[in-house]
């Protein structure tokens, strides 16, 4: 039958049956949860981001805890989501052409041309995305290439809690990304059938039913 | 008779059998069906059961369908009163936004449009939501073989023509220019073709619809559309957003008009008083309430905290007996119990296998059949079960031996989960089970939002009217923008408007009567903030959290 299992979060001793996620774990003894959670096993929410030791092991990794199994003797610490005002706000609607992009780049992350190559970023990412290369990439003005680097971060902010230069790597992508949406997707079905309810050729009838 | 999911161990066919039938068995015949669509569900769908309804007792809706469970929360007594607002400082602003999901950011950027001050409240974090969580896409009619009216036609017979034609109306109508707002805001959507000028939008399939009408990213949908939506309000200095601060009670003024609310600071278990030209509630749903006993594919956050306080402050509801248990969340292993695996799955043609190695409904069809389908095969003892848990098989490997490339562009999230579950999809079918998903009914709206009481607006789950009694896929994204947006803008024109008389709980002293008078006075607190096993208690928070 199920096994318990003994794991150290946040300074409690936990026992769970297993298999169970960390964050299973976390709620396993009656302790209060009100932050630290959200889409509860999908991995998209980022926001039960924690830091891990396995036993045996002398590095400590970041992980989701909704998506990590908890494990006998783990010791798991949640990082408490911050939100920090933001050092540089920008408007999408202000970056008007891609000719102006790598100047919002440098307007809005001028920290991002200092990287370090620390590899912070990389390792404190969860879903294991190459973020420092995302970063050079978005100063070289390789834009597609950024962009599709961050195509699947989850904004759980610890590769901006990692930087040592402030660079808000998850940021820097996300606004390459929305950048280039914003400038480039011009679908012609979508602009035909706005026109058409424009000029009034298209609108749903309530009355004319079948 | 009905047979529940959590009742006794049915009978049903041990997974290595199944296997091994659908390994062998030519062609997946389909069983012909032997019940018309309404029987099916009036046998099956968990809203027929017979503990899945009762009556209100009190409030603007009393007399109404609602399930039980639902019942005793938005029949709930108070968490607060006068005296614990002694002496509290209120905060003015002239919109409060409650919820940080899809249908809150988007009323707090519409509603900055439009030149107000945003004040918007998140139980959780702004983004956390259902929204993220969302997978398959948003509906909106923009092909040469679809028109408004075949969106508005299908919507409103999905729902069983239960919903309110004039906001169908406005849901349709809004959508191709609530795609070019995502767009303006910098959300990606999948194309059809290679990105050049000219480039047309991909459109998939959803079950109950007439035309391919689906657009997406991926199969993240939500995930880009919130990280957009999350980013764009967070950048903008005109809202105020307030992380962990779940609302506890609204505030009414001298006319009876909602005029705030009363928010729980988590961080400094404190209360803190919001005073407001005009709220929009969009907390969302319900699947934390694990209705009958089902798991569910809903956020942490989803324990119907917005209808509560809506219904209290005197808001009418409707068709809250009426939910959507989505066909195929996972239903091995247990501790996943509940994850959802995305319509697109089926929309790109895998197929529902039961034990016996047959198909036995079109996979295709509304959700409410589907899952009402599935429920007949456990039922009926040709449902698979694997340690316990009982199910039927979805085929994902006869679906990506078709098209193998599907799962690391489209199918990501699939791939995703079901590495969690330590499946291979291309080799092993998943065991899945219908799970809560949505709530099809809520609180009363008009076109702009706006409830019953002035001042006080709903947009996303916690309204109702718009899907009537079952929600097609790709509805419920487009919803919680259109409505969202409606009710920012509607809320705005308040904006500045003079801030005047006494604002305060009347509304909880006359509920408290009405409850009284009910005999439901001794009834459960709420609304509930977190669920059950989220082991949290306002009063023993308050107390702790002050100790230090």
């Amino acid at each position: 039958m199920d096994e318990i299992i003994h794991l150290r979060i946040d300074g409690r001793d936990v026992a769970v049956a297993a298999p169970a996620s960390i964050l299973q774990a976390a709620m396993a003894d009656g302790t209060a949860l009100t932050a630290n959670v959200g889409c509860m096993g999908q991995g998209v929410c980022g926001a039960c981001r924690c830091l891990v030791r396995r036993e045996g092991e002398k590095q400590i990794a970041t992980a989701l805890a909704c998506e990590t199994r908890a494990e006998a003797a783990m010791q798991v610490s949640f990082i408490v989501y911050f939100t920090p005002d933001k050092p540089h706000r920008y408007d999408i609607a202000a970056i008007q052409d891609l000719w102006q992009l790598s100047d919002a780049v440098d307007r809005h992350f001028p920290e991002a041309a200092h990287c370090r190559h620390c590899s912070g970023c990389d390792r404190a990412c969860p879903k294991g995305l190459s973020v420092q290369q995302g970063v050079a990439l978005s100063v070289a003005g390789d834009f597609a290439a950024a962009a599709a680097i961050f195509e699947q971060c989850v904004m759980c902010n610890l590769c901006t809690l990692a930087c040592p230069e402030g660079i808000w790597p998850n940021h820097l992508g996300l606004m390459v990304r929305r950048a280039i949406a914003a400038l480039t997707l011009r679908p012609s079905d979508l602009i035909r059938r706005l026109n058409e309810i424009e000029r009034g050729a298209m609108t749903p009838d309530a009355t004319e039913k079948e | 008779m009905r047979t529940e999911p959590m009742a006794a161990p049915m009978a049903a066919i041990p997974f290595s059998v199944a296997l091994q039938t659908w390994q062998t068995m030519p062609g997946q015949p389909m069983r012909p069906s032997d019940s018309p669509p309404q029987t099916l569900l009036e046998r099956f769908h968990p809203d027929y059961a017979a503990q899945a309804t009762c009556r209100l007792m009190v409030g603007a809706s009393k007399g109404a369908r609602c399930h039980p469970l639902l019942a005793r929360i938005i029949q709930g007594n108070a968490l607060i009163g006068d005296v614990d607002l002694a002496a509290l400082a209120p905060v003015t602003t002239d919109i409060l936004v409650i919820g940080g999901g899809g249908a809150g950011v988007a009323a707090a950027l519409a509603a900055r449009e439009a030149g107000a001050d945003v004040i918007l409240a998140a139980k959780l974090r702004v983004g956390d939501s259902n929204t993220v969580m969302a997978e398959g896409g948003i509906q909106a009619a923009v092909g040469d073989d679809d028109s408004l009216q075949r969106h508005y036609d299908d919507t409103l017979k999905g729902g069983h023509q239960a919903a309110d034609p004039a906001l169908v109306e406005r849901l349709v109508g809004q959508a191709p220019a609530i795609i070019r707002w995502l767009i303006q805001l910098g959300m990606h959507f999948d194309l059809a073709d290679s990105p050049t000028p000219g480039a047309r939008l991909l459109r998939k399939r959803a079950g109950g619809t007439t035309a391919a009408r689906i657009l997406s990213y991926r199969d993240f949908t939500g995930l880009e559309m919130m990280r957009v939506l999350r980013e764009a309000v967070e950048l903008d200095r005109g809202v105020t957003i307030l992380n962990r601060h779940p609302a506890v009670e609204l505030l009414s003024n001298d006319h009876g008009h909602c005029a705030g609310a009363v928010l729980y600071d988590l961080e400094h278990a404190t209360l803190r008083i919001i005073r407001a030209r005009a709220v929009i509630l969009a907390t969302g749903g319900a699947g934390r309430l694990h209705l009958q006993g089902f798991a569910t594919s809903n956020h942490y956050g989803a324990t119907a905290d917005g209808l509560a306080l809506a219904y209290r402050i005197g808001a009418r509801v409707r068709d809250m007996d009426s939910f959507q248990f989505h066909p195929t969340g996972i239903a091995w292993p247990q501790h996943l119990a509940g994850g959802l695996i995305s319509e697109a799955v089926r929309s790109l043609g895998a197929k529902l296998i039961n034990g016996l190695g047959e198909r036995f409904i079109d996979e295709l069809a509304p959700r409410d059949l589907v899952t009402a389908a599935i429920l007949r095969e456990c039922a009926e003892g040709r449902g698979v079960v694997r340690d316990g848990q009982v199910g039927v098989l979805l085929d994902t490997p006869g679906l990506l031996a078709e098209k193998p490339d599907l799962l690391s562009r489209q199918l990501v999230s699939l791939a995703h989960l079901a590495d969690r579950c330590g499946i291979d999809p291309r080799r092993e079918p998943l065991l899945i089970r219908p799970t809560l998903h949505y709530q099809n009914g809520g609180v009363e709206i008009d076109r702009h939002g706006a409830t019953a009481v002035p001042g006080l607006y709903c947009a996303g789950e916690v309204a109702g009217g718009i899907h009537g009694r079952n929600r097609l896929m790709g509805n419920a994204l487009l919803d919680i923008l259109v409505f969202g947006r409606e009710a920012g803008k509607a809320a705005a024109t308040l904006a500045g408007t003079p801030l005047t008389g006494r604002v305060g709980l009347e509304h909880v002293r006359d509920w408290q009567r009405q409850l009284t008078y009910a005999g439901l006075i001794n009834g459960p607190r709420s609304p509930l903030l977190y669920p059950a096993y989220g082991n949290f208690d306002l009063r023993a928070h308050m107390a702790t959290a002050r100790k230090g």
